[in-house]
């Protein structure tokens, strides 16, 4: 195994506390595990604090637009799949701008291991709702209380029919880190919703806030992440949140089915002009 | 002898019209015509008027002419409504509901015959789908064409996909419709066409050329949503990429195709979407990230009538400014816009190596009347096709590289490009300002320098674009400037000046971005007066070319922003007035 170290390019700048360090050091710790080439890592970020996460993590990455995490990552991995893409986002970058491009993802199951760091609020912006902020909650955009409900990404994924379905929490590096590694193992599509305070503009969903409120689905020795009526019930529990490995299934990968042959890298191909097999089908206009 | 006809098949949508109305049309191809079809459709499946216009010329042709000299009509209501537009001796035939009838005079001075051809393939075949190939029989019959080149096209299209049965019982249909044809007219009105070789030509769309042009390219990704006049593109290549193991996705939005051409461009892959009107608009915010990330990608737009959802079915040029101006911030781009099928194969060639040559997004810009129909043309050339990828680096090239800065400030503002898997080239594409390295970098001195060297990557792309053609003499009293699908109509228009005694000539923009100001002004030199022919309601071109020259002279537009294409009396007109 390779030393965490060997993905770290600089130090953060969030801010002291932020749930994002956590997620960092998850990462490094996961590629790390993996034995992971920093050269065939790619790593896609939206537009959010996240947003700067691939110019502190070493390897090849592309900070994309807010919302397009996942038609990027998906254009890289079925141009070279032999790459391990990892696209991390925000709540809002991920379920609202994005929140069309997360569905369909999903429901392509293709191999992108999604990190969302979910804060519950728009930070970079200074604190306005987001789509996971509870109902009620008093922000910058909504100071008399958000009327909308919240919604869930891993229920989402659920019902796109995801096949890596996972919660991790920003205070707990080593399972989340594993929750990772996991997902990066997984064929086709695995999300990893994280609860990662923002400890700056979010004073509800604090570390401790979602200490009380979290239930590891690990601890209960007769969970099995292949059920989904299980799994529907780890994801409905009113006033409790369930982490860990939520629901699994094993399915075809995006890429596999789409590619010629999943083996070779189309963008790494030596591009030939091949005028026989051209003029061939040009015979069909004659 | 007739060098020059043209075919309207008309109908109800539903009625097989553009099927009919293509088979045609490789059959004046195979009788060694050249061939040019129009499409007229509403924007449903089932239910309207609808029409195609197949032409065939002995001269090249790129377009409509001004008369209509057959009509074949599957219906009443549609024989009324273009009855007017048959010439003097024009032939029609028309079948339609029993009790319908055309009022008697409307057919005063053309060859009418009713034709029941439902009723017949009802009763001779069992089925009134048959009707289009005793259509197509009564034609050959009129036409006096070789009913064996028919029959062969028929187990062509046939045989493979549906078996002996099926093309035993088409051909005897077209035998039928073509003795029918002979009892109807009693032998009297034919137009008989002169049969030459064929030559190799072939007959093909504006989109099924771009979209062989990307596979002789060496496209391998194309991502893109299905959007009328465009989505041709990437259904003819669904059939082909994977063969040469390339991989189409359809996605959830335009937004999502070219972000995920991007993304597979900056892993290497040629990458390319489609759109047109409203899909276009969707894809401006990830116009702007190719433009910052220096992604190379290609976008075909085929216009369409606008604003808004429009006119989906017809075309239009009003999306030009769109693509030259459009997005937020400043980047370098280029648009090509090819006038022939011909042009559509080579310039989408050329736009994949000025993508990769200057690492940013190219445009090949066409519009409906190009990409839906077909025209006759000179086999394209696959094995003149040269790939030049410009800077991209192989995985050796970085085994010695100390410091490798994808973003490196150099001369000619172009830096080489390194993609996901090499060692030795570990970046980040940045939709952030940035530094060498691709790491965002807000510093002002680092903006100024980074800004400057995206900007001027296009500073001497001149003489790598397609240069603009000259149709005609230097030195002419009446000059048109125009791009795309409109030549037709304006090479047809000069023929008309001539005889009218007007000396015209035509520059042809095949690059709209960078703009060929140089070009544009040495040809505003040469005419006395000057015409901007475009398909838009403001005159896009011309202010562009306003926009380029400074100070320009007069500039006269002739615009149509109807739901048709330019005829060539359309821009005759305007011409002779000017000159009155």
């Amino acid at each position: 195994m390779r030393e965490k170290q060997a993905f770290h390019r600089a130090a953060p700048t969030w801010c002291p506390g932020c749930g994002l360090y956590g997620v960092f050091d998850a990462l490094k710790r996961a590629a790390a595990a993996l034995d992971l080439e920093p050269e065939n890592l790619v790593t896609v970020t939206g537009i959010g604090c996240h947003g700067r996460m691939n110019n502190y993590f070493l390897g090849y990455g592309f900070h994309s637009l807010h919302g397009r995490t996942m038609p990027v990552a998906t254009g890289i991995k079925l141009a070279n799949p032999g790459l391990r893409v990892v696209a991390v986002s925000g709540d809002g970058d991920a379920y609202s701008i994005g929140l069309g491009h997360f569905i369909q993802t999903v429901r392509k199951n293709i191999g992108i291991t999604y990190i969302v760091s979910d804060n519950r609020l728009y930070a970079l912006t200074q604190g306005q709702v987001s789509p996971t902020s509870d109902f009620g909650a008093v922000t910058l955009s909504t100071p008399f209380g958000s009327k909308d409900f919240p919604i869930d990404g891993p229920t989402l994924a659920f019902a796109a029919g995801g096949t890596f379905i996972a919660r991790g929490f920003s205070g707990e590096v080593p399972e989340l880190a594993s929750l990772i590694e996991r997902g990066l193992r997984h064929k086709g599509f695995s999300l990893i919703n994280v609860l990662s305070p923002c400890v700056t503009h979010n004073k509800l969903n604090t570390y401790d806030w979602f200490r009380k409120h979290i239930v590891h689905l690990g601890d209960d020795p007769a969970y099995d992440p292949r059920d989904r009526g299980k799994a529907w019930a780890a994801l409905s529990q009113p006033e409790k949140i369930a982490t860990g490995l939520i629901y699994q299934e094993d399915k075809h990968g995006f890429e596999e089915l789409m590619l010629t042959d999943p083996r070779r890298a189309i963008g790494l191909e030596e591009l030939r002009v091949e005028a026989g097999r051209l003029d061939k089908i040009m015979e069909k206009f004659r | 002898m007739i060098k020059d006809l043209s075919v309207m098949i008309a109908g109800i949508a539903g009625d097989g019209v553009l099927f009919t109305g293509n088979v045609l049309a490789r059959l004046f191809k195979r009788h060694g015509w050249e061939a040019a079809t129009y499409r007229d459709f509403p924007s449903n499946i089932r239910g309207e008027a609808t029409s195609y216009i197949i032409r065939a010329s002995l001269d090249k042709i790129y377009g409509l002419s001004d008369r209509l000299d057959i009509l074949m009509s599957f219906d009443c209501e549609a024989t009324i409504s273009h009855l007017p537009e048959i010439g003097a001796g024009g032939i029609v035939f028309c079948d339609g509901k029993e009790d319908a009838e055309v009022p008697a005079g409307a057919s005063r001075g053309k060859a009418f015959h009713k034709f029941p051809l439902r009723a017949l393939a009802r009763e001779h075949f069992g089925q009134e789908i048959y009707k289009n190939m005793l259509a197509l029989g009564a034609l050959a019959y009129v036409l006096d064409l070789d009913c064996t080149v028919l029959d062969r096209i028929i187990a062509e299209m046939f045989l493979k996909k549906k078996g002996e049965e099926i093309v035993r019982k088409n051909v005897e249909a077209a035998a039928f419709g073509y003795h029918k044809a002979g009892e109807i007219t009693s032998g009297k009105d034919r137009h008989p066409l002169t049969r030459r070789p064929d030559r190799g030509r072939i007959l093909i769309s504006g989109d099924e050329a771009i979209a062989f042009g990307a596979l002789a390219a060496g496209c391998r990704y194309f991502a893109a949503y299905p959007i009328c006049p465009a989505s041709e593109i990437y259904q003819w290549l669904t059939r082909y990429l994977p063969e040469f193991n390339g991989v189409v996705v359809q996605t959830e939005d335009e937004i999502s195709a070219l972000n995920m051409a991007v993304g597979a461009a900056f892993a290497g892959a040629r990458a390319m979407t489609c759109t047109s009107g409203p899909g276009a608009s969707l894809m401006m915010e990830a116009f702007s990230l190719a433009g910052m990330a220096e992604t190379p990608v290609v976008i075909a737009h085929v216009q369409r009538l606008g604003p808004a959802t429009g006119v989906p079915t017809k075309t239009q040029q009003g999306d030009v400014l769109q693509w030259i101006f459009g997005s937020h911030g400043e980047f370098p781009r280029i648009v090509l816009a090819p006038g022939t099928v011909g042009e559509c194969f080579d310039l989408t060639v050329l736009a994949f190596n000025l993508a990769e040559k200057y690492q940013c997004p190219v445009i090949v810009l066409t519009e409906l009347d190009m990409g839906q129909n077909y025209r006759t043309s000179k086999a394209f050339n696959p094995a003149g096709v040269r790939i030049d990828r410009g800077k991209l680096l192989g995985r050796d090239d970085l085994l010695q590289a100390h410091d490798y800065r994808r973003y490196e400030f150099t001369a000619d503002g172009v830096s080489p490009r390194a993609l996901p898997s090499f060692k030795g080239g570990v970046h980040i594409a940045e939709s952030l300002e940035h530094d060498e390295h691709g790491y965002r970098d807000e510093n002002d001195a680092n903006r100024i320098r980074m800004m400057e060297k995206r900007m001027r990557k296009l500073d001497r792309a001149g003489r790598d674009l397609a240069p603009p053609r000259l149709w005609g003499e230097r030195k002419a009293e009446a000059g048109f400037i125009s791009f795309g699908s409109t030549l037709g109509a304006i090479l047809e228009a000069r023929d008309k000046l001539r005889e009218k005694n007007i000396r015209s000539n035509f520059l042809q923009l095949r690059t709209l971005w960078p703009f060929p100001a140089a070009a544009v002004e040495k040809f505003l030199e040469g005419c006395e007066k000057v015409f901007i022919v475009e398909n838009n309601y403001s005159g896009q071109l011309a202010t562009l070319i306003k926009s380029q020259l400074s100070p320009c002279r007069e500039l006269r537009s002739i615009v149509n922003y109807s739901t048709r294409a330019f005829l060539p009396g359309e821009i005759v007109r305007p011409v002779q007035r000017a000159f009155r």
